[in-house]
């Protein structure tokens, strides 16, 4: 039995998921983009709040909850129109309504003039157009209200089902010949068939059964016997042994006695009970069959003997919904568990491939499976995770709506892709990056109307916020058709402090993304929206602790749009074991385009850089990993190293110099900031099959450490080129 | 005069708290066997497939509401004849009439103490052992 306390903690996840849908049902109401349940889905929302805040005892929020709903039920019933001024009022009672459950959650005392504001405003709403509403009192009405209605009364002793001739119990007897399952006919469609009609309740008899050596797979071997309880006609029962009836033994009896239907020549001795229950399983379909009639039948063994029931304990006959409320918890461990299952079976492999040849095939083939099935598991697990962004996009219009109130502009918000899942964690982490993003684009970005009707742009600024999966990522695009970056305000700011050479020469593409450097920010007046200073650094630098990356364009005059591409999930991935010299490291494959071993020859230097390689056309720059990450030169002859292709953003590509792979595994992700907060270049660590601790890569950190070493100034440029959209480049080289 | 043990209810209510609220005042009573449905449309199938001495549903629910379920329980060939008790949150005296009419035994208003759930279910059935 479920606690007291569990079943508050129940109830204010209830809550939870009842405030979402009060404020998407509030907002599609306010855009007009209402359909005809919604008033009714945020009136039942409110009603379920109040009705379990009574049961529950939380009577502050009862009182506010109550009043809420009456007006909600003005307005389902038509009493009350559903305008944008009476939503307004709503939708701050929603918030106190949030707020009164946070403190009935935490347990704090809620001041008596908490929410009296909107409270007031809503019981106007009552007493506006003559609208008589109880909100006065609350309306547990006394007994005494309903009296003179006619209830039908009921005694229990009536309640014996075979008094009408509604429901009959038959015995049923039925044993396949041969030539039924020679013409093809199948056992369980018979069973279900009867299973539709009433409560079946059936027990197989085994005798027959011989050793699975003289198993015949086409004979049955196999009868049933046992009751079926229904208030279907004799007819009916005999329909669903229609095409079978000469091919095998039917018997349909009543109380006993026998009836017609019998072919004649072959009834069987009606009075014999019915054969114990088998211990063993019989054939798989079947016991599944038989075990869901059976909890039918013995409901009372099922619920009497389970004292301490779970809750939602409704068995097999009733479908149940397709969801189901797990604590987050269990999730998280089970997902745990499937780490370390990686972790192990990775170790398993090691083992196994050190075994000599003729013992390890075999072992090897099962290992397969065994690597095939924990994948599958881990997808399973991980996608349990998964939450659609929606849950951090619907945050959003409301924002828009009330920044743009706020600013003076007219703002529109478009969502696309909002059913896109991703884990949870990284859901959770989105929340403030977007925010920022989206005030930043109010803010300064989008123009104010009269401003846009000069520029000869609509009035109403867009905001088109949108995310999809790309490339084993989730890529959020937030674009706006405001005035974009100013790209001469931004080198001003930045050399004015000092983050940029007095005289230095910048791209357009690298004066945009200035303004992620710390302590950015361009506001002239810090407003209290967004100019506190948070500048998107911090949004960067958000988004890169997940382990995403964050890209900005912008054109002057017409819009900016900035891109966040985040990893599916932070805790399981697949990985690709590298070695530079003496070191083990793992490198994430989604950040793999193509590994290769390219002949010296087709690797050219150019001065001040690695060399650049010759890709079907392309030159590819090539960086050294074992400089990248300062270890000592490595042993092996160049010709040997391997190249890694891999994506640094925008299409261009960069090859990754290192001296072996080792190998393809799947890996745990695990966090190193604890220990050693947050590294340049690696994202992560994990434990090999040999058990050995191996970092893992921050491909994207890794492409900024190339960038930044300007020693390879070739580098600098190769790249520069590739980022402004140049795939290929002719220059000549030695 | 029916044992509390034996008796069979059917618990109908979208929120799992209320469900379970329920279920625990029917356990305070003495009732043992516990079926629950979310839903109009899985009550039903539980109702269509198990023996069933009572229905206890809530009546605000989406998709299909009390009232309704209510109706198809007693157009159902071996529901219909199950006692009914309707719960509501509101004191609306034209539902609970509606109920009534619709072959209800009784109705209940939220929250509700095990006595008074006893009480109603007594009123339908009889006097508790």
């Amino acid at each position: 039995m479920a606690s007291l306390d569990q079943l508050k903690a129940t109830f204010f996840d209830e809550c939870s998921e009842a405030l979402q849908q009060i404020e998407a049902g509030l907002t599609d109401l306010r855009e007009g983009a209402a359909s005809e349940d919604t008033i009714n889905a945020v009136f039942r929302s409110v009603h379920s709040v109040k009705g379990g805040a009574g049961i529950f005892g939380f009577d502050g929020l009862v009182g506010f909850a109550h009043v809420f709903e009456t007006v909600l039920d003005a307005m389902r019933s038509g009493k009350l129109a559903a305008t944008p001024d009476i939503v307004d009022v709503l939708l701050p009672a929603n918030d106190v309504l949030s707020d009164l459950i946070a403190m009935s959650r935490s347990g704090e005392a809620i001041p008596p003039d908490l929410g009296h504001e909107s409270r007031a405003a809503l019981e106007q709403l009552l007493h506006s157009d003559g609208v008589r509403g109880d909100a006065g009192g609350d309306d547990s009405a006394a007994p005494a209200d309903f009296e003179g209605i006619d209830f039908t009364p009921v005694r229990f002793d009536e309640l014996d089902e075979n008094a009408d001739g509604g429901e009959q119990t038959y015995q049923i007897v039925f044993r396949p010949k041969p030539e039924m399952l020679k013409k093809a006919n199948e056992p369980l469609y018979i069973v279900r068939e009867l299973r539709k009609l009433g409560t079946l309740d059936l027990v197989a008899e085994l005798d027959k059964l011989p050793s699975l050596e003289q198993l015949e797979y086409d004979h049955p071997y196999l009868g049933w016997t046992g009751t079926l309880r229904t208030t279907a006609k004799r007819e009916q029962i005999d329909e669903v042994f229609e095409f079978v009836t000469g091919d095998c033994e039917i018997e349909i009896t009543r109380d006993g006695r026998a009836e017609a239907s019998d072919p004649p020549g072959e009834i069987v001795e009606t009075n014999s009970p019915p054969i114990q229950p088998a211990a063993m399983p019989v054939a798989g379909d079947l016991r599944n069959e038989r075990a869901a009639p059976a909890a039918a039948a013995n409901p009372e063994v099922e619920s009497a003997g389970a004292a301490p029931s779970r809750p939602a304990s409704v068995k097999a006959p009733a479908a149940g919904a397709t969801t189901t409320r797990v604590e987050l918890e269990k999730i998280d461990r089970v997902v745990n568990m499937v780490g370390e299952l990686v972790i192990a079976q990775a170790m398993l492999g090691q083992v196994v491939h050190s075994l000599p040849e003729d013992v390890s095939g075999r072992l090897a083939q099962v290992l397969e499976e065994v690597v095939h099935h924990t994948r599958e598991l881990k997808d399973s697990v991980m996608s349990m995770r998964a939450q659609p962004v929606n849950a951090v996009f619907q945050r959003m219009p409301r924002l828009v709506r009330e920044l743009a109130t706020k600013t003076g502009k007219k703002v529109r918000l478009e969502l696309a892709g909002e059913n896109t899942e991703v884990d949870r964690s990284i859901v959770e982490r989105l929340g403030d990056p977007l925010t920022h993003i989206i005030r930043n684009s109010i803010d300064h970005g989008i123009e104010l109307p009269a401003d846009r009707q000069i520029s000869g742009k609509a009035e109403e600024g867009i905001i088109r916020l949108a995310a999809e999966h790309r490339g084993g990522r989730i890529v959020i695009s937030i674009s706006d058709d405001g005035a974009g970056i100013n790209p001469d305000r931004v080198l001003k700011k930045a050399r004015d402090q000092g983050l940029v050479g007095a005289d230095a020469v910048l791209s357009d593409d690298e004066i945009n993304n200035l303004v992620f450097m710390p302590g950015f920010s361009t506001a002239e007046k810090v407003s209290d929206i967004s100019g506190r200073g948070v500048g998107m650094d911090v949004v960067r630098r958000n988004i890169q602790d997940v382990g995403g990356r964050i890209s900005l364009k912008s054109e002057r005059g017409r819009g900016m749009t900035i891109q966040l591409a985040l990893p599916l999930t932070l805790a399981v991935m697949d990985g690709m074991v590298i070695r530079v010299s003496q070191e083990t490291y793992v490198m994430p494959m989604s950040a793999i385009v193509e590994c290769l071993r390219p002949p010296a020859s087709d690797v050219h230097n150019l001065i001040g850089t690695s060399g650049m390689l010759r890709l079907r056309g392309n030159l590819v720059p090539l960086v050294q990993l074992c400089d990248l990450l300062d270890i000592s030169s490595t042993l092996t002859a160049s010709d040997e190293r391997v190249v890694i292709i891999t994506d640094a953003g925008e299409g261009a590509h960069f090859g990754i110099v290192v001296d072996e792979l080792l190998g393809h595994q799947q890996v745990v992700v695990k966090s190193i900031e604890e220990s050693y907060g947050s590294v340049p270049g690696i994202a992560g660590a994990t434990i090999l099959g040999n058990g050995r601790v191996a970092f893992i890569l921050d491909v994207e950190k890794l492409s900024d450490l190339a960038n930044s070493q300007n020693v390879q100034a070739g580098l600098q440029a190769g790249l520069g080129r590739f980022a402004n959209g140049e795939s290929k480049m002719t220059a000549t080289v030695n | 005069m029916p044992a509390a043990a034996v008796l069979k209810v059917l618990v109908v209510d979208d929120q799992n708290s209320v469900r379970q609220m329920t279920r625990m005042t029917l356990e305070q009573i003495g009732v043992r066997v516990i079926h629950e449905a979310e839903n109009g449309k899985t009550a039903m199938d539980t109702a269509a497939l198990q023996p069933l001495d009572l229905i206890i549903s809530d009546y605000n629910m989406p998709e299909m509401d009390g009232l309704e379920l209510l109706r198809a329980v007693r157009g159902h060939p071996s529901a219909r004849k199950v006692p009914f008790i309707l719960l509501t949150g509101r004191g609306d005296r034209e539902l609970v009439v509606k109920a009534a009419q619709a072959g209800a035994n009784n109705y209940l208003i939220k929250p509700f103490t095990a006595d008074i759930l006893r009480q109603k279910i007594e009123q339908v059935m009889g006097k508790l052992s």
